[in-house]
């Protein structure tokens, strides 16, 4: 075994003290704060306060997060797919120049963008109108909720995507090729050959979309009216309106509390592999 | 004698230096209007008039978050015993309180010739702190209901005639909550007061922490009311929907409204009411901090800025606030157009009538938080 050597430990140092003091200290800072009463015991009040209040809000972030992941994880397929098994040369092109643009774009400009584009008499409402397709009548405003998870999995697909078309092409296409030969449609070799190869990344796409989505501040607050809203909303509103730290704490040791579940999934998935090889 | 030669310069040009280029330091809370008004329209004004002085604005950031840095700012260099670099403050109500308590502004308005301008009660009482002779007004915003005149032709005059008009047109009338801004708790805390009994108490104190019991019939009818209403993506959110004709009325700030008419971000048509009992509305402060080493200076600029000449011209024409000082003094000064087009929705009488303060902080802290707990959740 090798010892641990001093120009080793110098050379991480820098790195090692850099998540200490801006990661570590802040998040042990933020769960004492979000345990410790007023006059200094423990306590779980901030909690109460933040079921109280914002009960609702931890519903709908939750079932925000969680629709917005299955989408994202049902159009990367979908697409990756069709790059693929596809065998129409002129659609793989296409989508293949086209599917990457909104990973360029932040999400707070997308969610500007979603703001005029999905309104009631908005862009996308007007052009229907236009074609004939609905009378102006019919029109219904998408700032809401589904505003939110359409913003969500437009700016997600194109990540997740990207790493499932990439661990697709790495696959042996003998594979594809034998299922095809043996008379499988396209949909099964994706279902049956193609996705189990690749499930691994799937996974990690759809856990770092999980996780990013849950921290999202700009989109919530733009696209859709505060009520319900996500968490991050009520996190910016009680320190911005009562400087009420403790509260906001409490909100966000819940979602920790969401994004590690994912990761713990994600982590007992690992392992379980890693026994089974 | 080279020696004594340079220094004899060094000391000549420090003193021409001292002399020529005095620096008056502006921090301002709020939007980036309100830095581009002390930088492009009343700092060249103030050096042109008095030559050798440069005025440098520094702005801390929008809401009472901004006025929150310039008190801490404030207070660290009274802390550490040293004059404060900032030389003229303009700040926001909640923290003019708290400056005035804490000593760490200086009473100035009385030996201001401007001083006496000043009528409405805002200049002596920042939401239930004293501030007689500390502040003195910059602008006042309102906020007001907008609607659409081609689609409500009796627009509602009260809180209960606008809650009957939104229980008779669904989804017609529309607000930003608590949490998209300013105009929205405006439109709440003002449903309080209407409903929730004591007004004058919220306006004045004394603070009594039983009083929120005594909403719940009012937020109940708020969450009723919120049934029938489109809850906006905030401030912008609301004149947005207005403009594409999504909803038929909601509660903006006036000053908003104007400048995004005259951009064309507006149909012309659009009209405001402001209904009674009142809907709240809130000055910006020039101060000046306890200890600056430029007192003569930042009281001449406050006088500048005051002055009816400056209030008709760039407040109220430029940038659609009411003005700080009392309306009269501004009649004469101003064309008529301008007048007319402030005062043409909501007359001068109105204004004063229905024209209300914030509640004061404990009051507006527990408005926010009982809404949160009985309406939104």
């Amino acid at each position: 075994m090798a010892k641990p050597s001093f120009l080793g430990l110098l050379l991480i140092a820098p790195a090692l003290i850099m998540i200490g003091a801006l990661f570590l200290y802040p998040l042990g800072f933020s769960l004492a704060a979000a345990f410790t009463e007023p006059g200094g015991g423990l306590s779980l009040t901030h909690f109460q306060k933040a079921y109280e209040l914002y009960s609702t809000d931890i519903l709908f972030t939750l079932f925000i997060v969680v629709v917005s992941t299955l989408l994202t994880g049902l159009f990367s397929i979908v697409i990756a797919g069709i790059l693929t098994l596809s065998e129409t040369p002129w659609l793989i092109a296409a989508l293949r120049n086209l599917y990457r643009w909104p990973l360029f774009i932040p999400f707070i400009v997308a969610a500007q963008c979603m703001r005029t584009f999905l309104a009631k008499n908005g862009l996308m409402n007007n052009s229907f109108v236009a074609l004939g397709l609905m009378e102006p009548i019919q029109t219904t405003s998408f700032l809401d909720w589904r505003g939110i998870i359409i913003t969500f999995v437009w700016k997600q697909v194109p990540f997740v995507t990207l790493m499932l078309a990439g661990a697709m092409a790495s696959i042996d296409r003998a594979t594809i090729e034998a299922g095809r030969n043996l008379g499988a449609s396209r949909l099964r070799v994706l279902v049956e050959l193609v996705l189990p190869q690749v499930a691994q990344t799937l996974l990690v796409g759809l856990v770092l979309s999980f996780v990013t989505m849950l921290s999202v501040l700009s989109v919530p607050m733009m696209v859709a009216g505060s009520q319900p809203t996500m968490l991050t909303v009520d996190m910016a509103f009680r320190i911005n309106s009562y400087g009420d730290y403790a509260t906001a704490n409490a909100l966000g040791v819940i979602s920790y509390f969401m994004a590690g579940t994912v990761a713990w999934i994600y982590l007992r998935h690992n392992v379980k592999r890693e026994v089974q090889a | 004698m080279r020696n004594s030669l340079m220094a004899a310069g060094l000391a000549a040009f420090l003193m021409t230096n001292a002399a020529s280029a005095q620096t008056l330091n502006v921090a301002t809370a709020g939007d980036q209007n309100m830095v581009d008004y002390i930088k492009d329209y009343l700092g060249p004004m103030f050096e042109k008039s008095h030559p050798g002085v440069k005025v440098v604005a520094v702005g801390t950031g929008p809401g009472d978050g901004g006025s929150q840095k310039i008190f801490e700012k404030l207070d660290a260099q009274k802390k550490a015993g040293a004059n404060s670099d900032f030389d003229v403050v303009v700040i926001h109500q909640k923290a003019a309180g708290t400056m005035a308590q804490d000593g760490l502004i200086q009473k100035y308005r009385d030996a201001l010739p401007t001083g006496a301008l000043v009528t409405r009660d805002t200049a002596t009482n920042a939401l239930g702190t004293d501030v007689t002779g500390y502040v003195m007004p910059m602008f006042h915003s309102q906020t007001a209901i907008a609607y659409n005149p081609d689609l409500v032709k009796n627009p509602p005059g009260t809180y209960a005639e606008l809650r009957d008009w939104a229980k008779q047109n669904p989804k017609q009338f529309g607000y930003n909550g608590i949490k998209g801004g300013m105009s929205g708790v405006a439109f709440v805390t003002g449903w309080v007061s209407a409903f929730g009994g004591d007004a004058a108490k919220l306006e004045k104190g004394p603070y009594d922490a039983a009083t929120k019991a005594t909403w719940d019939k009012a937020m109940a009818d708020l969450k009723a009311f919120n049934q029938n209403v489109v809850i906006t993506p905030g401030n912008a959110g609301t004149l947005d929907m207005l403009n594409r004709g999504e909803i038929a009325m909601g509660p903006v700030w006036v000053d908003m409204f104007y400048t995004w008419k005259a951009d064309g971000k507006l149909p012309p048509n659009m009209r405001l009411k402001l209904v009674s009992p009142g809907m709240p509305g809130q000055p910006m402060y020039y101060a000046i901090p306890a200890k600056t080493a430029q007192n003569k200076l930042a009281a001449d600029f406050i006088a500048l800025a005051t002055s009816p000449d400056v209030q008709a011209e760039g407040i109220v024409k430029r940038f659609n606030w009411y003005p700080g000082i009392d309306a009269k003094n501004l009649q004469g000064k101003l064309d008529q157009a301008a007048w007319n087009q402030l005062f043409a929705d909501i007359p001068p009488d109105a204004l004063a009538a229905n024209g209300k303060p914030f509640p004061i902080g404990p009051y507006f802290n527990d408005i926010l938080e009982t809404y949160e707990k009985k309406v939104a959740n």
